[in-house]
């Protein structure tokens, strides 16, 4: 009786796994295809033969080592730091309840809602003054900023729940506000640290239109920003771009699968509870 | 247990914090006025015909430039396209880049006063002579930021224009000579719907469809038709005769299968792939798509301007610019000079491309002879007519939209010409 209950969910769960996975494959099959082979048989033929052309010169022509490092740099102090700045924020607000936390919870879901569009001439604009035009720290520093409103809300509701019983406990004891917020909440809180960060990190990775304003020399470009070069103004270069689009997922995915555990262990800890 | 987690927590913090100081140093400040660098930005690919003359232009010019380096970068259009203004405002200018035509483009900034006048150097060095004066109509630019008239602020190395592609196999398969009427080129269509075939390639997601219909239109038009149009030097309306012919004819060649239906969705990607891959016959378009065709192309294949036309959409190819700010500006024009030259411009002229200024004999590859005979050809008779998205901000969206309901019937030619009407007027400027 449950197994017939069950296949029908099995069903669908492959068939919308089978709908994740297509692009990808799409995308995978053209990247080892010639030019001349997508033109004449399309996107959907199969390759004969690998033709990994299109992912070297790829590499090449816009010395993708260089944007790698950039984007690992850029997504990684941005994960770190907003995660660190929602920790001291959400402990202000969801364990310290400060007056007016309602206020300061809805602007920052303002700020999250904002459009990047709308933050572009600022953000250039007092970068400029600030001498910070063209460098990776100014695009490190917006976007802390940015998911940092967005973690801020989040934790500020999950530690709004946290237990008073183990704070208090810990205060009798003779804690400060300080140990307090290092030595209980934030292991008591770790999996959802953990969730914030590599969700930091995948969403800067992914940004395009703030680093491809406000980094203009190649030196300092993202990978996704470099993945714009081959979008010609009328032509583009379908299987270097399907090429180019695989090397940008792939570290994106290995940094998800480094850290699966930590994701699903956060997520199964908000459901038992 | 604890120990450990703490010590990569400890090792996270110190990474980031070093990686964090790092960054702080990124920016090398750009190269200053010493004369010694040339910073030149541009968003070619490095296997088009531009792509690869300006990388032999920078050999030329690191050779009889003897210790001047050319700092190369090469940028996404869109890139340029969305930071232009804020990148030229700024300290990290370029000396040298290459930038869109056009009124919405260059003419823009140069109305910000963003960009150089070059009209000495281009009278000293002979620029203004070597190109024809449909070609220099997007090199100039008045106070108000329109093309045709006033400082030079530009300079294309190319020209680009458009022709009917054709699959001379699929032409013979039914026995079919190259049109040279409009009465032939329907000929020949109505045999290829007969056989079931859909003779035009069309993407009415993109810029195509209205090609072909401005096309239509200037097979009825003169030149002070086109300078009213596109240099606002008159008054245009959209219910003339051949505005109307065009709205019609492009009807009519949907109802009659000429036209898919099912094109008004369709990208040009897909349009060109149809006739690389032999499905279209024909394909109305421009010699951007040129090189690829001569690559990848496996069938006999050709092309001819629009018959029964004089004009034809084309203009001068992107320009080079050189910002107000920029710190090398003399370098800058010395680059612009090889890039005129003769070897330069024959070698864009084998690779595919249209040169301005090339010789016609030194261009040795069949192919690219009859290209650059049909340019020829057309800038005699004073035959480019520019584009139609170009006098109104925002016109393209518009002409995309309202093609794709002339195609697929729900709006008629009348209502067509009515909404063009509406938004060309509206977005007009007014004097």
């Amino acid at each position: 009786m449950t197994a017939l209950r069950r296949y029908p969910v099995l069903a669908a769960l492959c068939l919308a796994a089978l709908f994740m996975v297509v692009p990808f494959v799409v995308v995978a099959l053209n990247a080892v295809k010639s030019p001349t082979e997508y033109s004449q048989n399309g996107p959907l033929s199969l390759p004969d033969g690998l033709y990994l052309d299109g992912l070297k010169d790829f590499w090449e022509r816009v010395d993708y080592s260089q944007k790698l490092v950039n984007s690992v740099l850029i997504s990684g102090c941005v994960a770190v730091g907003a995660a660190v700045l929602s920790v001291l924020n959400a402990y202000a607000i969801g364990i310290g309840r400060i007056k007016g936390r309602t206020w300061v919870l809805a602007f920052f879901v303002l700020a999250n809602m904002l459009p990047q569009e709308a933050l572009v001439y600022p953000v250039y604009y007092l970068s400029k003054q600030a001498g910070l035009y063209d460098t990776r720290l100014s695009v490190i520093i917006v976007f802390t900023v940015i998911q940092a409103a967005f973690g801020t809300y989040l934790l500020s509701s999950v530690l709004g729940r946290f237990p008073r019983e183990i704070i208090e406990a810990a205060r009798i004891d003779g804690a400060s506000r300080w140990q307090v917020l290092w030595r209980i909440v934030v292991p008591v809180s770790r999996p959802t640290i953990g969730v914030l960060l590599v969700f930091f990190f995948i969403w800067t990775w992914n940004e395009f239109l703030l680093p491809l304003v406000m980094l203009i020399s190649n030196d300092n470009q993202t990978v996704s920003v470099a993945l714009g070069v081959l979008q010609g103004q009328r032509l583009m270069d379908a299987t270097m771009t399907n090429a180019a689009a695989l090397l940008g997922v792939l570290p994106a995915l290995v940094f998800f699968l480094v850290f699966q555990r930590t994701l699903t262990r956060g997520i199964a800890v908000g459901a038992v509870k | 247990m604890l120990t450990t987690r703490r010590r990569v927590v400890a090792s996270a913090v110190i990474l980031t914090g070093s990686l964090l100081l790092t960054s702080c140093g990124g920016s090398d400040g750009g190269s200053s006025g010493d004369g010694k660098t040339l910073k030149l930005w541009h968003y070619e690919a490095p296997n088009s015909a531009m792509g690869a003359a300006w990388n032999e232009a920078i050999k030329e010019f690191e050779a009889s430039h003897p210790g001047v380096k050319v700092k190369y970068e090469e940028k996404s259009f869109e890139q340029i396209q969305k930071t232009a203004q804020m990148v030229l405002n700024s300290s990290d200018t370029p000396d040298l880049m290459e930038y869109n035509k056009g009124n919405a483009t260059a003419g823009l900034l140069s109305k910000q006063g963003l960009l150089t006048d070059l009209s000495t150097e281009a009278a000293k060095r002979g620029w203004d002579k070597k190109l024809s004066a449909g070609v220099a109509t997007t090199s100039r630019y008045d106070a108000q930021g329109v093309m045709g008239s006033g400082k030079w602020y530009g300079v294309p190395n190319y020209a680009e224009y458009t022709m009917v592609f054709y699959n001379k196999d699929l032409f013979a398969k039914y026995k079919l000579a190259e049109p040279k009427s409009v009465d032939e080129l329907t000929a020949a269509m109505d045999v290829f719907v007969k056989n079931k075939v859909t003779p035009l390639a069309n993407a009415g997601a993109e810029y195509l469809a209205q090609q072909y219909l401005y096309q239509l239109a200037l097979s009825q038009a003169d030149r002070s038709w086109v300078d009213s149009y596109e240099l606002y030097k008159g008054k245009t309306d959209f219910h003339d005769q051949a505005w109307t012919y065009a709205a019609t004819t492009f009807a009519d060649w949907v109802k009659k299968g000429y036209i898919a239906k099912t094109s008004s969705g369709t990208k040009a990607e897909e349009a060109g792939v149809s006739f690389i891959q032999g499905k279209a016959p024909i394909l109305f378009s421009g010699s951007w798509w040129y090189g690829r065709f001569q690559d990848e192309v496996k069938f006999d294949w050709g092309s001819f301007l629009w018959p029964g036309s004089n004009l034809t959409l084309g203009s001068g190819g992107n320009l080079w610019v050189v910002p107000k700010n920029a710190k090398n500006k003399e370098l800058a024009y010395d680059f612009i000079d090889i890039t005129m030259s003769k070897k330069i411009q024959n070698l864009l002229g084998n690779k595919g491309g249209v040169p301005v200024a090339a010789d016609a004999s030194a261009v040795t590859d069949p192919k690219s002879q009859q290209l650059i005979t049909n340019f020829n050809t057309l800038s005699g008779r004073d035959g480019l007519a520019f584009y139609p998205d170009w006098p109104v901000p925002g016109f393209y969206d518009v002409l995309v939209s309202e093609t794709q309901k002339l195609i697929t019937g729900s709006a008629t030619p009348d209502a067509y010409l009515d909404a063009l009407q509406k938004a060309y007027d509206n977005g007009v400027p007014k004097k």
